[in-house]
Order: structure tokens, then C-alpha cells, then sequence
């Protein structure tokens, strides 16, 4: 059965005609979202590559169907590009060695990106950070260049250079 | 899209989305074939994709998540009550049950990924009614029940008989599990649960506890010991707890009454663990709980 949802996609808002059956994954990987960030992986909320925010929390959209996220702000890897210039926390990403091959990248980055946003002033520790990325596997890193990378880029945000 | 290597594909689905309780019972009425009712889906997609659960194409999805009056926390002459489709995250953070419940609190944290937490309902880990659920032995031990409404009437029952088997419960297919309530922690009481899995987040508990403690002047006046994964439901065990009443509250005793948890149960072997090992981790949890507990009321 085909239905019509409203979603607002990285600031742009989008009537879509979907299937029922359709996950939110799928909806923003389809030819007409294109929203490669958005990894597919392994389907039933254990490795959190496909994590994006929905009204400002970080989901699994493997895990949401579609349908039921009408009406609401969907926030993916790509949205938090500034045209070419990459954010600041994936520039701390970069700058930490925080990510190998890459997969697991895009969903952490929304976790952290989830964490430090909602963040007051107090310190940021390790242990807060790995809690917030405890979604979200790499078979990569060992975690320690992750932690890193989020903790710089809490520095980021307390020195002014956040979006 | 085409289908993931490894994982069933969704059946075709047809999608209802009733915006009120009234709106949701005449659906009961209209609606044609088999149906299902989800709120978060954080279980029913991993149990369609898994093969656990299988439906044919044509099957109607009930989605409650968008019913307001199903979404709320309140408290209310010492009793809080939590509406069925209120998400994890938001119960975790709520000042009513971190005041009235922090053991629940901490067994939520405990539970799956902050992603899953944020979508996941309480609701839904009660009605899937796995012998697993984590929130349900902390429920258990702070003497819940669930509120059930049907087209006719709303009827409240104790939690610890609500379960009947593995993913089974009394609810019927025309009824909607409404709220869960349960008196809050007074001063001379407290709550624990803890569990063991192969690792930290996004897993299923080999063994999970929680126990309930009351103590007035050195004596355990009440005592509710309850265990996740231990049986087909989760359970409660009437005689350890028994054994406590009117007891001096010390660790040697606790520790007794541990020992009387693990004689109490008989668990399974299953791809998780081994009978004797789920066993031993019940007396273990069990003591850890109710010894956090005291640590808790003996400052």
C-alpha cells in the first residue's frame, strides 16, 4: 500500500508518496532522498549505522517505519555539512584518526553530534561518551580515536566553532 | 528496495494511525483481517527480519505511538502511573520517576542503545511479554500492575498476572494495554535491579533481578524478589521472599535468602547460558540487589 508522509529532511520538507511497509532507512536511501550516509547494515538496531536524528534525538531508522515518522525533522550526516566544508566534529573525526574504514562513521557522528548538543557546561567524561556511542559499533578502531575525536570536538563547541 | 542479504523483507503492509483512544476502539470494529498493534516497532521489525515472527502480506499495522492520552507520567496520592507508549528515554529523565523510582531509572539505562531508548516504549516491553523484558522485574518488585482498556471496560491487574508464557499474556486482540502504575518509594524503601549479559549495551540479559526492601527499625517489614530470563515469565519468588518477613535486616540474611532464590527457580539451557549458570547468577543478583537496597535504607 502506497501513502503520502510529510518529513523534513536536513532542513528541506518533502511529500512523499512511500510504501506502509517501508522503513525510515529505506525512505531516505531511495533515489529520490539519496541519503548515502544513512548505512544499511545490520537491520535490527544492534550496530547503529543508520543512525540519524528524528526531532532532535538520535534513532535507528532501520528500526522506525516510515509511516510513523510523519510530520517529523529528520537530521542525516549530510545535513550537517556546510556545502563542501565538513562540521566541526567530523573535522575532529578527521584530525583524531577516528574512523578507519568508515562505515560505522556517519551514525557515530550523529550520536556524538546528539551528545555534545545536548550537553551543558559541565566536563564531558569518557565514560559520558562512551554511554552515548554504546549504540554504535566500529570493528575498526578499538574506540579509543572515537572518544577522542568527540572530547575535541566538545572543545570545538566550547571554543565557538559549532553549527 | 530490494531485499537485504540475511534479513526477511516487511509484508505488505496496510497502515492505520488512530489519533485518540475513541478513534482506536471503533478501529477494533471496522477493521478486516489480521492486525497487529506497535508503538515503538524497535521489536517488531528485529522479530519480522529475524523470522521470529511472520506475517502474509495484507496484515494491518496499528500504531499507538501518536495516541496522546496513552503518553503521559504523572503521580497522583503517592501512586505514579505511566502511560503505555511513553518513550524509554523520556521515563529515564523524568523527575517523577527519578524521585518516586530510581531503581527503574537505572534498569531503563541499562536496556538496549540510546537510539532504541528513544523510540521504545515501556508499554511495548511489557506486552511482547518476553521472559527477558528489562523493565519488568523492577516493575514486579515495585508491586505494579498494568491498566487494560477494552471496548467495554478498563480493568487493572496485577503485573504478576499478566504473563502466561513466552511473548503470551492475557491480553485479548481487541484490548490495548493503557498504562502501567505502582505506588511510589517511601522513605524506609528501596528498589535494585541489575543483569548480566555477554556485554553492556543492545543485549539480551542472561539473568536480570530486581529486588524490593522495606525496613523499619532494623527489620525487614516486606520483601519482593522478582527475576528476568529465569523462567518462561518473568518471575517472582514467593517463598525467599517469605523467609525475609519480619527478619533483621543484615547481610548475613540477605545472603541466606539469596540461596533460597536460586533453589526456588529451575531454569533452562538455551543458546545464552546453562541451566546451573543462570542459576548461580540468580543468587548472586538476587544478594547483589537486595544488599544495595539496605545500603540504600542503612546509610
Amino acid at each position: 500500500m502506497k501513502m503520502p508522509v510529510t518529513l523534513n529532511i536536513n532542513n528541506t520538507t518533502w511529500n512523499l508518496d512511500i510504501d506502509a511497509n517501508a522503513t525510515l532507512l529505506e525512505v531516505l536511501r531511495n533515489n529520490v532522498l539519496n541519503q548515502q550516509s544513512v548505512h544499511r547494515s545490520c537491520e535490527e538496531g544492534e550496530c547503529g549505522a543508520c543512525t540519524v536524528l528524528m526531532d532532535g534525538k538520535p534513532v535507528n531508522s532501520c528500526l522506525v517505519m516510515a509511516a510513523s515518522a510523519q510530520g517529523s525533522t529528520i537530521i542525516t550526516s549530510e545535513g550537517l555539512m556546510r556545502g563542501d566544508e565538513l562540521h566541526p566534529l567530523m573535522k575532529a573525526f578527521v584530525d583524531e584518526l577516528g574512523l578507519q574504514c568508515g562505515f560505522c562513521t556517519p551514525g557515530m557522528v550523529m550520536s556524538a553530534y546528539a551528545l555534545i548538543n545536548q550537553w551543558e557546561d559541565e566536563e564531558l567524561s569518557d565514560m559520558d561518551i562512551r554511554k552515548a556511542i554504546e549504540g554504535n559499533l566500529c570493528r575498526c578502531t578499538g574506540y579509543v580515536n572515537i572518544v577522542n575525536s568527540i572530547r575535541r570536538a566538545k572543545q570545538a563547541k566550547d571554543a565557538g566553532n559549532w553549527w | 528496495m530490494k531485499n537485504f542479504v540475511g534479513s526477511r523483507a516487511l509484508p505488505d503492509l496496510v497502515y492505520h494511525c488512530p489519533e485518540n483512544m475513541n478513534a482506536l476502539m471503533a478501529l477494533f470494529d471496522t477493521i478486516q483481517g489480521e492486525y497487529k498493534i506497535v508503538a515503538g516497532c524497535t521489536d517488531f521489525i528485529p522479530a519480522v527480519r529475524g523470522g521470529r515472527w511472520s506475517f502474509n502480506d495484507g496484515l494491518s499495522l496499528i500504531d499507538i505511538k501518536k495516541i496522546d492520552e496513552l503518553n503521559f507520567i504523572k503521580e497522583t496520592d503517592g501512586i505514579v502511573t505511566i502511560g503505555a507508549v511513553t518513550p524509554l528515554s523520556t521515563i529515564m529523565s523524568s523527575d517523577i520517576v527519578q524521585k518516586h523510582a530510581p531503581g527503574l531509572c537505572h534498569a531503563m539505562s541499562t536496556m538496549a542503545s540510546p537510539q532504541v531508548r528513544n523510540v521504545g516504549t515501556m508499554g511495548g516491553n511489557i506486552a511482547m511479554s518476553s521472559p527477558a523484558g528489562d523493565t519488568v522485574p523492577s516493575l514486579l518488585a515495585l508491586g505494579a500492575s498494568v491498566i487494560i482498556k477494552g471496548k467495554q471496560e478498563e480493568k487493572k491487574v496485577a503485573l504478576d498476572q499478566f504473563f502466561t508464557g513466552p511473548g503470551k499474556n492475557i491480553m485479548a486482540s481487541n484490548e490495548v494495554l493503557k498504562a502501567i502504575e505502582f505506588p511510589a518509594l517511601k522513605a524506609d524503601e528501596s528498589v535494585h535491579f541489575q543483569k548480566i549479559g555477554t556485554r553492556d549495551a543492545v543485549i539480551i540479559s542472561i539473568v536480570s533481578a530486581a529486588s524490593f526492601l522495606k525496613v523499619e527499625n532494623g527489620v525487614c517489614k516486606a520483601a519482593r524478589i522478582a527475576l528476568g530470563s529465569v523462567a518462561p515469565t518473568p518471575i517472582r519468588v514467593p517463598k525467599a521472599e517469605a523467609f525475609l518477613k519480619n527478619k533483621p535486616a543484615t547481610r548475613e540474611v540477605l545472603a541466606q535468602c539469596a540461596e533460597l532464590v536460586a533453589r526456588e527457580i529451575s531454569p533452562i539451557t538455551d543458546l545464552r547460558a546453562s541451566a546451573d549458570y543462570r542459576r548461580d547468577l540468580s543468587e548472586t543478583l538476587s544478594r547483589r540487589t537486595l544488599m544495595a537496597c539496605l545500603d540504600d535504607l542503612n546509610p
